[in-house]
């Protein structure tokens, strides 16, 4: 049995920094603690030069179960630049508020080990154990401020309808098994094709382990959980929850859609397609009401994953579809890089001024230019990039999706993209609300200066220049996503 | 042909438990003699009266023990067939015996780690 | 019929009998109990189809441990016990739902596999189990190892008294609209803000 050890460094490097981390909090005492969290860090730029190297090489590994290409290369390097966002900005969060800091950060870890894992994944068990993985520490952590019934509230809430969604996903993946006789995603494509793809059975299992993503993404109808969870979790939590497990989840929904569900494409297209316009409406639509900032990111996380949705949307099978279905995960990839990009930054900036004041309500960003020019100008570019406006990386992703449609236009595209461009327009309506209110409007007296610290404000600047740099030069990343592909021609 | 007719022994058996608990209940209800009267349906016949419900909130700890029990009783699954196997593997198997080994190892030291969590954390202690 | 089916159907019943009773029934601990019963049931199910393995399992893990956790779940809420324990508000939508389920998904079942042809039961031997899991499924092996580790840590970093390292107690995060909050409130938050009681005025990362 041969095991291909460099293809998995990346995981076996962060599984050891999460056993070090663990150990190290037993070790420690009192304020020492918080120094787990520049171990994590270490752990983590470790992880992201071990996967830099596995760039723009195939590597197949235990069996055909792991798949390490360019397609997962670049997914894991979104999850470990997002880890290491977050782990900057909880550092002075976790340790203020006196939390478990050597569980927080050791379960962190272990969330982000299930997220590694997913892209690469070529199996259903393998999926499942990944996304449970992902799911059962991100459970913990909502509900970490135990003495806040607020985060017990949004915990048990996450929990329930986290535990229904995966028991739904396993229901639909166990009937899957009935059809295929196998749990290899390759397998499963080819034993579902021809006369099986039309049994009603499958098409119904079909359903439930998309649902099953579809709460990890937060689609409308499944994003109950997502605002009162953002909204009571801890805020690096939050953080993570809104951009790096909704990235795994599309993850894992393109490996599992796109490698062996593609036969029954016709189906699950237009109805992920319905979901899209949907999930962005009614988040937008929603978004428009809020008066608390982190509701409001909340709904538009929502809603940015229903533009996420509609490249699936355009799936297909048959002859001619490999190209369609290439260029609509493209789109898919490019898009949820550059909403990691704006969205962990919108989080920083919102960790940044709740640290110091308590206070989240949008109008309590009231002047915020003043008393941070820096913080001010980091939400400004993020929420217009989130918007989609120009010199912002956020046009550029809309404008990949689009591309994406124009690659074989259809009747239901144009829709999609109709969609697309009324909601981008809903949209800016509460983006721009925030940025006259932290532009325009008088701080009340009396609030003190903020000066967020050195990894905070070093965050929101990298990101905020992330944005405007590839919002010039979207070609640094779409250069790398337009060669990936995981879909076999023909 | 599965193993499955070697069960048989043992539905026989509960069978038959069943079915000879049931004859001697029977019998018994068709001998005695049957006087019914509301004190015999209070808890004691003689002795202090019951008060209040029968609820009682128990303490959390009894809740992490269990916890516990339930981790490991799924690593003891696994020991099931790795135990089988381990002696059976060698060069010419899928995999080697180091190999198993190693595997197995590095599942149980993982746990540990949380095992030893607890016990440092004072969760295993009561008082 | 063979034996097998009649034991399957027998097992089957008293499985599903054990599921309505624990929806069913009005004392918290009974459907717990009852509970425990359908666990047992399912463990029923597997022998027939040759499962000998998963049978155990499902007894040691679901019925002895699963089980136990359950009841002890329970007994640690203040959940009333007794006659009028369970209120039936949902009760007439919550049986519509599962007995729409149950027709939707027989039907499916039925005809997507109801003219597969019959063929002898054969189970893998738990030698082949073995040689699966560390030959084929070696990777989620170890990724489980970590999964149950995290649950554990997550169960006793939420079930412990304390809420972290020092034991204080943590403030309640505010989320009502700044508008509608008590005016004295906001002034004595903002009072306390400038004086630099809450704080320094300052950060350190």
């Amino acid at each position: 049995m041969q095991i291909d050890f460099i293809a998995i460094l990346p995981e076996i490097i962060l599984t050891v920094t999460a056993l070090l981390v663990l150990a190290a909090d037993l070790a420690l005492r009192g304020d020492a603690k918080q120094f787990v969290n520049p171990l994590a860090g270490l752990g983590t730029v470790a992880a992201i030069i071990a996967t830099v190297a596995l760039w723009g090489s195939e590597r197949v590994t235990f069996g055909t179960m792991y798949v390490v290409d360019d397609f997962a290369v670049l997914f894991k390097l979104l999850f470990l630049g997002t880890l290491l966002a977050i782990l900057a900005i909880s550092w002075r969060y976790i340790a203020e508020h006196r939390f478990f800091q050597g569980e927080y950060y050791f379960l962190l870890l272990t969330s982000f080990i299930g997220m590694l894992l997913m892209p690469s994944s070529r199996d259903l068990i393998m999926l499942f154990i990944a996304l449970e993985t992902v799911s059962v520490p991100a459970f913990v952590m909502v509900g970490m401020r135990k003495r806040d019934l607020y985060s017990s509230e949004s915990a048990l809430k996450f929990f329930l309808l986290g535990v229904l969604a995966a028991a739904l996903m396993l229901f639909g993946m166990s009937m899957v098994y009935g059809f295929a006789g196998t749990t290899d995603l390759v397998g499963i494509a080819a034993a579902i094709s021809g006369e099986t793809a039309s049994v009603p059975l499958l098409l119904g299992s079909v359903m439930l382990v998309l649902v099953g993503f579809g709460f990890k993404i937060s689609a409308v109808p499944f994003h109950f959980w997502a605002p009162d969870t953002y909204s009571g979790a801890p805020m690096p939590v939050a953080a993570m929850l809104a951009v790096a497990s909704k990235a795994a989840g599309f993850a894992g929904l393109v490996v599992v859609a796109f490698i062996a569900f593609e036969p029954v494409a016709d189906v699950w297209g237009p109805m992920l397609g319905v979901l899209a316009v949907l999930t962005m409406t009614v988040g937008n639509l929603i978004a428009l009401q809020q008066r608390d900032l982190i509701r409001l990111l909340a709904y538009s996380s929502v809603a940015q994953a229903g533009y996420i949705l509609i490249p699936f949307g355009l799936a297909r099978t048959g002859p001619g579809a490999a190209v369609v279905n290439a260029a609509a995960i493209e789109a898919v990839v490019f898009y949820l890089i550059a909403y990691a990009v704006m969205n962990v930054g919108a989080f920083a900036v919102a960790i940044a001024v709740e640290r110091r004041t308590g206070l989240r309500s949008i109008a309590d960003y009231a002047g915020l230019s003043g008393r941070s020019p820096l913080l001010a100008m980091g939400m400004t570019v993020f929420l217009l990039s989130l918007g989609g406006a120009p010199l912002t990386v956020g046009l550029w992703a809309k404008f990949a999706i689009l591309e994406a449609i124009a690659v074989d236009i259809t009747l239901f595209g144009i829709v999609l993209a109709g969609f697309l461009v009324v909601n981008s327009v809903i949209a800016f309506f509460y983006y721009l609300k925030v940025v006259r209110t932290v532009w325009m409007d008088e701080a009340p007296a009396g609030l003190p200066q903020l000066q967020p610290g050195f990894n905070l404000s070093a965050v929101v600047v990298v990101l905020m220049v992330g944005t405007l740099v590839l919002g010039v030069l979207p070609g640094l990343v779409t250069d790398f996503s337009s060669v990936i592909s995981i879909v076999a021609a023909g | 042909m599965s193993n499955f007719e070697q069960w048989g022994t043992l539905a026989i058996f509960v069978i038959v438990g069943c079915l000879l608990y049931a004859v001697i209940m029977t019998v018994n209800r068709i001998m005695r003699p049957s006087v019914p009267s509301p004190q015999k349906l209070t808890t004691y016949e003689c002795g202090v009266e019951a008060l209040g419900v029968g609820w009682a909130q128990t303490n959390i700890r009894y809740y992490i023990f269990a916890f516990l029990f339930v981790i490991f009783d799924v690593e003891a699954i696994f020991l099931f067939p790795w135990a089988v196997i381990i002696g059976d593997l060698d060069a010419t198997t899928r995999i080697s015996p180091v190999f198993a080994l190693v595997a197995m190892f590095l599942f149980i030291g993982t746990l540990l780690e949380g095992l030893a969590y607890a016990w440092k954390k004072g969760v295993l202690t009561w008082d | 019929m063979t034996g097998h089916d009649v034991v399957f159907v027998l097992v089957g019943l008293l499985t599903a009998g054990g599921a309505v009773l624990t929806v069913t029934s009005k004392n918290l601990m009974h459907a717990a109990l009852f509970f425990a019963v359908t666990l047992g049931g399912i463990a029923g199910v597997f022998l027939p189809l040759a499962a000998d393995f998963l049978a155990l399992v499902q007894i040691v893990v679901y019925v002895g441990a699963v089980a136990v956790l359950f009841m002890f779940g329970l007994m640690l809420t203040r959940a009333p016990i007794g006659r009028e324990a369970l209120d039936g508000q949902n009760r007439g939508l919550a049986m519509a739902v599962a007995g729409g389920l149950f027709v939707v998904l027989s039907t499916l079942v039925i005809g997507a596999f109801g003219d597969l042809p019959t063929a002898e039961v054969t189970g893998p031997r738990i030698d082949d189990l073995g040689i699966a899991i560390f030959a084929d499924w070696v990777l989620p092996f170890e990724v489980l190892s970590m999964l149950l580790l995290a649950a554990l840590i997550g169960a006793i970093v939420l079930a412990r008294r304390e809420t972290g390292e020092s034991g204080e107690e943590l403030t309640v995060t505010r989320i009502e609209m700044a508008q509608d909050r008590d005016p004295d409130a906001l002034e004595r938050e903002q009072a306390a803000l400038t004086s630099g009681s809450g704080g320094d005025g300052e950060e350190h990362a």
